[in-house]
């Protein structure tokens, strides 16, 4: 995962690029030996390549696509990828069209990560330089796109046929639009990605901060101080204060795409019980958790123990989970819009109803954006060591629960735990790590010995 | 910012407030020697007392009630089974080149005793290097061959559909017959399973479905029983498969000669099956003897280590000691019976258990010396069998269909009179009977007894809520020391750069121009992540190897060694080259890299624990103390204390022993001997293990091997 790091630099980025393209390639050539599109990992109800099949032919056979309780994504994914699931080349793989559409998508992510990269690295080179800091610092666009190409993760997600890398790609560009200032773009990204998995709705909120302000800087306090210390006051290199007006025009645009969107859908469920249909098998699925096949979440398990009765009870709770933490994050966190976006994602593939790797690898992958800043985060071994015993125990616990029948579904579950335990620690840590960066610029500015600590 | 542990490490002044859990992770790390030590010896000791702590089975499913009804097998079954026995050992039956005389007389008893018969030709399948079989079901295609007409196996298979049953369940028999060379074992088994066959066409207690499989072993007993299974449980859908036995003209000429000599209207010529099988028993007899009273032996492992339930086990024991009589065997290590340390340690362990029996009365877990010594025998044999990963009979083949199986080899006081013959048909025959009886009032599949488990002797057993004691004491060091050497290797390279740090605190730079402090491991994670790799290759290699024809094993094994340095030494130039000028530069390195090795080492074995337990301890006892002991040989060289020298020492021990081909000759000559040591011997073993496709085989290839580089490497690394 993050071992890419070392090797950009004897390696250029691009050749790192084309090797992982071509190691996609050659996995989509061998589909049958990995048979990774049936793995729970990989593919959720949501995600699925063959409820997406499903759908589609049920759509091309004049019945409803939600009939049936097989497929529960969107609409317009239907009419877009849905061709490509039975078109076949003589001679080549079956779904290789689709495959190619995966590998597409996660290469333009890559390239749009970079691009917010190098957005981000010269934001905080500014902020630096009118803090009169000089610090040499990485190209953390190159690391950000090549941890997200090279992880095996996303690999594992694009070579499964999963739906999972068309939405990482909505989410990413919904971010590299609000950070280049292209609003209609963002609006539409952030449209898209809360069509196709609600979750990303939240993300509203580091879009408006990163439209309102700019991109990630120290807090504004720090620019402050300094000028008070120098007692120049130099208006033009303090950061811009909130200003409204990117963020009404974000909501216009916002308001126009899902106008858009909803009515694309209403023409294509038009037959079928229309957009009520749509919310109920798409939303309503997501958000009371009927589906309680094992993945790696810890939703299904403990809705497959509780009791009927306090169900809708539980189904509130979880999700206001995620409500809660939004508010003091977005507090705390609201000079830096982007890093508060990595911690929104890992918290919602986190307490998501059916999570999958595609969301790990769209938020290990954001990460890489903040290498400077996360230099000296604490539990890197141990994260990294964790990441990669969860992920090769959990198949073996899935084999020794489904086909070995020695195991239960207890087994199952306890990697699912110790992954939450790990997003968390990843999480708790990145936050506490930040936040000592923005200490420890302070205190280089105000001149105190570096002895804070949370 | 530094790390809170480095912090309250190194700089004592302000005292941050730490939590209790880290203060705990902290103590535990700061003592990390001291308490491998412990935790190590605590480990080896846990294990030889698993005799000890060993408890007695019992039978923990309700409804299988074994013996509560008396056997119904009466003289009239024996002498029916006697009839069989004796037509089949008659010469004119042997008169046939493909033995098909003696199928045609097992199919004729069956239907007569109104049981539906049908003939299940298959091609011996060679078992095929599979490296992605783990993970997938066993039900995912096999690649089918071109077969020839010439060799073909046919299993014979009689079904009795049960009165009271609903079709939806089965019990299946089992007995392995080579028709071309058949001793009077194999004979006297089939006598056996008819005696029973034929009581349970008349019985009305039968609720499921009863299945007799004649499994034609001429091609090895597994090959028969596994066609068999694969054809029940994948169906073939498609008509235009590669061509398969009934397409040659031979076999089918024999099918319609069937059809007219043999009369009844139940014998058919395609596939019959019956429900899901609830349980297996494969039966067998064994040719010779030398034991004083009729035996039983149990065999149970099925490939990689899986048993079945206790249950069955238990079931069998408890009717063939307490109902019939017999004597009933596990496999043992015999060398270990006669070992005199063995012996000794059952002494202590027996005294210590007086000695606190006398303290508390209530304290009773001693058990007597010689019990102890067969225990371990019989424990070490379970480890053994369970960590090769390949299954020590037919009974393996279904398990990989989750079906519980047991392998019964009765061994008989040979002799040759009739009554003898008799006696051993009534009560193998009551046995196999009541063992079914029992099977056949299950509700559900079994699930209430162990399915993890060692036994210590047909009647005791170590679940895996002990053992895995044994197992965690012994790698607890691990994450230990490899937390205690990441926290030095950064506080070290702290304190040498970090004094004059104010401003230049952020821009501390190497020449490479990346100095980050927390992420230094990755320089090493790389070299592990690149050995892995390697260790994936040379465990692929073999397959590549053993395509080439006409190789003696010898020869193979110098061209896999070849192979595998050769590739080593391309991985190292092409990817690790910018590792060698990181390494120059840190001192500490060689810390870091141990580091990592360890945790790599701590995943694979915690992997390889929850696949096959055995494997994952007897590697654990090769490869713990490697790990923790390797250190540079130069600095304990210059050290010249006692104790480096001791270190030393262990180190090139261990380096040798560790290597998997030295650890394979020590442990084949401390059990055979070292006279007849062959370099090829390794390459056949590794080639029974993929054969099986054994999860042992990738462990030795991708843990034990790498983590054996590595530390080799941390011995001779210049520092």
């Amino acid at each position: 995962m993050e071992k890419v790091k070392k090797k950009i630099g004897s390696f250029s980025f691009w050749n790192w690029v084309t090797a992982s393209i071509i190691f996609r390639l050659i996995l989509i050539y061998f589909p049958k030996n990995l048979n990774l599109s049936s793995r729970p990992e990989v593919s959720t109800p949501l995600t699925s390549f063959r409820r997406l099949a499903e759908g589609y032919w049920l759509k091309q056979s004049f019945m409803s696509p939600y009939a049936g309780s097989m497929y529960h994504g969107s609409p317009l994914l239907l009419s877009l990828l849905g061709p490509l699931t039975i078109n076949r080349i003589e001679g080549q793989p079956n779904h290789l069209l689709y495959s190619l559409v995966s590998v597409i998508a996660d290469v333009v992510s890559a390239m749009l990560i970079r691009a917010t990269g190098q957005n981000l690295r010269l934001a905080y080179l500014r902020s630096l330089e009118s803090l009169d800091l000089v610090k040499q610092i990485e190209v953390s666009g190159d690391i950000a796109a090549l941890i997200y190409l090279c992880n095996p993760f996303t690999i594992v997600a694009c070579v499964g046929l999963s739906t999972s890398p068309i939405e990482n790609m909505a989410v990413i560009l919904c971010l590299y639009g609000a950070c280049s200032r292209l609003i209609p773009l963002a609006a539409f990204g952030w449209v898209i990605a809360t069509h196709l998995s609600l979750y990303s709705a939240i993300l509203i909120i580091p879009v408006i901060f990163l439209l309102g302000c700019g991109p990630d800087s120290p807090p504004r306090k720090l620019f402050l101080q300094r000028h008070q210390q120098k007692e120049v006051l130099n208006q033009s290199k303090l950061p811009p204060r909130f200003s409204w007006g990117p963020v009404i025009h974000f909501a216009f645009w916002a308001f126009l795409w899902s106008v858009y969107v909803l009515v694309l859908c209403g023409i294509s469920l038009k037959q079928f019980g229309g957009l009520w249909e749509m919310f109920k098998s798409t939303y309503g699925f997501i958000l009371t958790v009927e589906d309680l096949s094992p993945n790696i979440g810890v939703l299904w398990y403990f809705f497959a123990e509780v009791f009927e009765f306090f169900r809708n009870f539980f189904l509130i709770v979880f999700h206001v989970n995620i409500l809660f933490m939004i508010l003091p994050l977005a507090i705390r966190l609201r000079h830096r819009p982007c890093y508060l976006a990595f911690v929104y994602v890992a918290i919602c593939s986190m307490l998501k109803s059916y999570p999958s790797v595609g969301d790990s690898a769209l938020y290990l992958g954001l990460l890489g954006w903040f290498v400077n800043e996360l230099a000296d985060m604490q539990f890197s071994l141990f994260l990294f060591c964790g990441y990669v015993g969860v992920s090769l125990l959990s198949p073996v616990m899935h084999n020794l629960w489904i086909w070995r029948g020695t195991g239960n579904a207890n087994f199952y579950f306890a990697t699912a735990m110790v992954y939450a335990c790990l997003q968390i620690v990843l999480v708790v840590e990145g936050v506490s790590a930040m936040l000592n960066h923005d200490r420890k610029l302070r205190n280089l500015i105000t001149g105190k010995p570096q002895d804070a600590k949370s | 910012m530094a790390e809170t542990k480095e912090k309250s490490l190194s700089d004592e002044k302000p005292k941050p407030r730490v939590r209790p859990i880290v203060r705990l992770g902290i103590f535990l790390i700061s003592h990390s020697f001291l308490v491998s030590i412990v935790c190590c010896t605590a480990g080896v000791l846990a294990l030889f007392l698993l005799p000890v702590l060993a408890k007695n089975t019992y039978i923990s499913e309700n409804a299988l009630m074994p013996g509560s009804a008396s056997p119904m097998l009466s003289n009239q079954h024996v002498s029916d089974g006697n009839r069989l026995v004796k037509d089949l050992t008659n010469p004119n039956s042997k008169s046939s080149e493909t033995g098909i005389e003696s199928h045609k007389i097992i199919a004729q008893y069956m239907l007569d005793l109104g049981a539906e018969v049908s003939f299940h030709k298959f091609h011996p399948q060679m078992n095929q290097f599979h490296p992605l079989h783990f993970f997938s079901s066993p039900v995912s295609g096999k690649i089918q061959e071109n077969y020839s007409c010439s060799s073909y196996g046919i299993n014979t298979v009689g079904i009795i559909r049960a009165p009271r049953g609903d079709g939806k369940e089965a019990i299946v028999l089992v007995t392995p017959y080579n028709a071309l060379k058949s001793g009077f074992g194999e004979a006297l088994s089939l006598g056996i399973a008819y005696s029973v066959f034929s009581l349970l066409t008349q019985v009305t207690w039968l609720a499921k479905d009863i299945i007799w499989l004649v499994a034609d072993s001429q091609y090895g007993e597994y090959a028969a029983v596994a066609a068999w299974l694969r054809e029940y449980q994948t169906p073939k859908f498609s008509s235009l498969s590669t061509p398969n036995a009934e397409m040659c003209p031979d076999v089918n000429n024999l099918f319609e000669l069937k059809g007219h000599s043999i009369s009844g209207s139940k014998f058919s010529n395609s596939f019959r099956r019956a429900g899901t099988m609830a349980a297996a028993l494969v039966l067998k007899v064994r040719d010779q003897n030398e034991q004083f009273e009729d035996t039983i032996s149990i065999y149970a492992e099925a490939s990689n280590g899986q048993m079945p339930n206790l249950d069955l086990i238990n079931v069998v024991n408890y009717l063939a000691v307490h109902r019939q009589g017999l004597r009933v065997n596990v496999e043992k290590l015999w060398p270990l019976l006669n070992s005199s340390w063995l012996k000794s340690l059952g002494e202590i362990f027996e005294s210590l258990a007086k000695v606190a029996k006398s303290l508390y009365p209530k304290w009773k877990f001693g058990i007597p010396a010689t019990e102890y010594v067969e225990g371990t025998a019989t424990l070490a044999s379970s480890l053994y069998y369970q960590a090769l990963g390949v299954p020590t009979g037919p009974h393996g083949a279904f398990r990989d269909y989750q079906v519980d199986a047991i392998t019964l080899e009765i061994s008989p006081k040979f002799s040759l009179d009739k009554v003898w013959r008799n006696d051993i048909l009534l009560r193998g025959g009551r046995l196999i009977e009541g063992v079914i009886r029992s099977v056949n009032n299950l509700l559900e599949k079994f699930h209430q007894s162990f399915f993890l488990y060692l036994l210590t002797s047909p009647s005791k057993f170590v679940s895996v809520g002990v053992y895995m004691i044994a197992f965690a004491l012994l790698i607890a060091p691990l994450p230990m020391v490899a937390a205690s050497l990441y926290v030095d290797a950064n506080s070290s390279s702290n304190c040498s750069k970090g004094d004059s740090s104010t401003p230049s605190a952020i821009t501390d730079t190497d020449e490479h121009g990346i100095a980050i402090r927390s992420w230094r491991w990755l320089n090493s994670a790389k070299l592990v992540f690149i050995v892995h790799l390697w260790g994936a290759i040379v465990s692929l290699l073999p397959y590549f190897i053993s395509q080439i024809p006409d190789c003696s094993p010898t020869t193979s094994f110098m061209i896999w060694v070849l192979l595998s340095i050769l590739s080593l030494l391309t991985l190292n130039s092409v990817l690790a080259s910018p590792l060698a000028c990181a390494k120059a530069t840190q001192e500490k390195e060689w810390a870091l890299v141990k580091s990592v090795t360890i945790s790599s080492v701590f995943i694979g074995l915690g992997l390889m624990s929850v696949i096959n337990f055995a494997t994952a301890e007897i590697g654990a006892l090769l490869m713990v103390p490697m790990c923790l002991l390797a250190r540079p040989l130069k600095l304990d060289v210059r050290a010249g204390t006692l104790r480096s020298f001791c270190r030393l020492i262990c180190n090139l021990v261990l380096g040798h022993i560790a290597f998997p081909p030295a650890a394979f000759f020590l442990l084949k000559g401390m059990l055979d001997g070292f006279g007849n040591a062959n370099v090829g011997d390794f390459w056949m073993w590794v080639e029974s293990l993929w054969a099986w496709n054994s999860a042992t085989y990738l462990f030795i290839g991708m843990v034990q091997l790498p983590c054996w580089v590595l530390c080799v490497s941390i011995l001779f690394h210049t520092c």
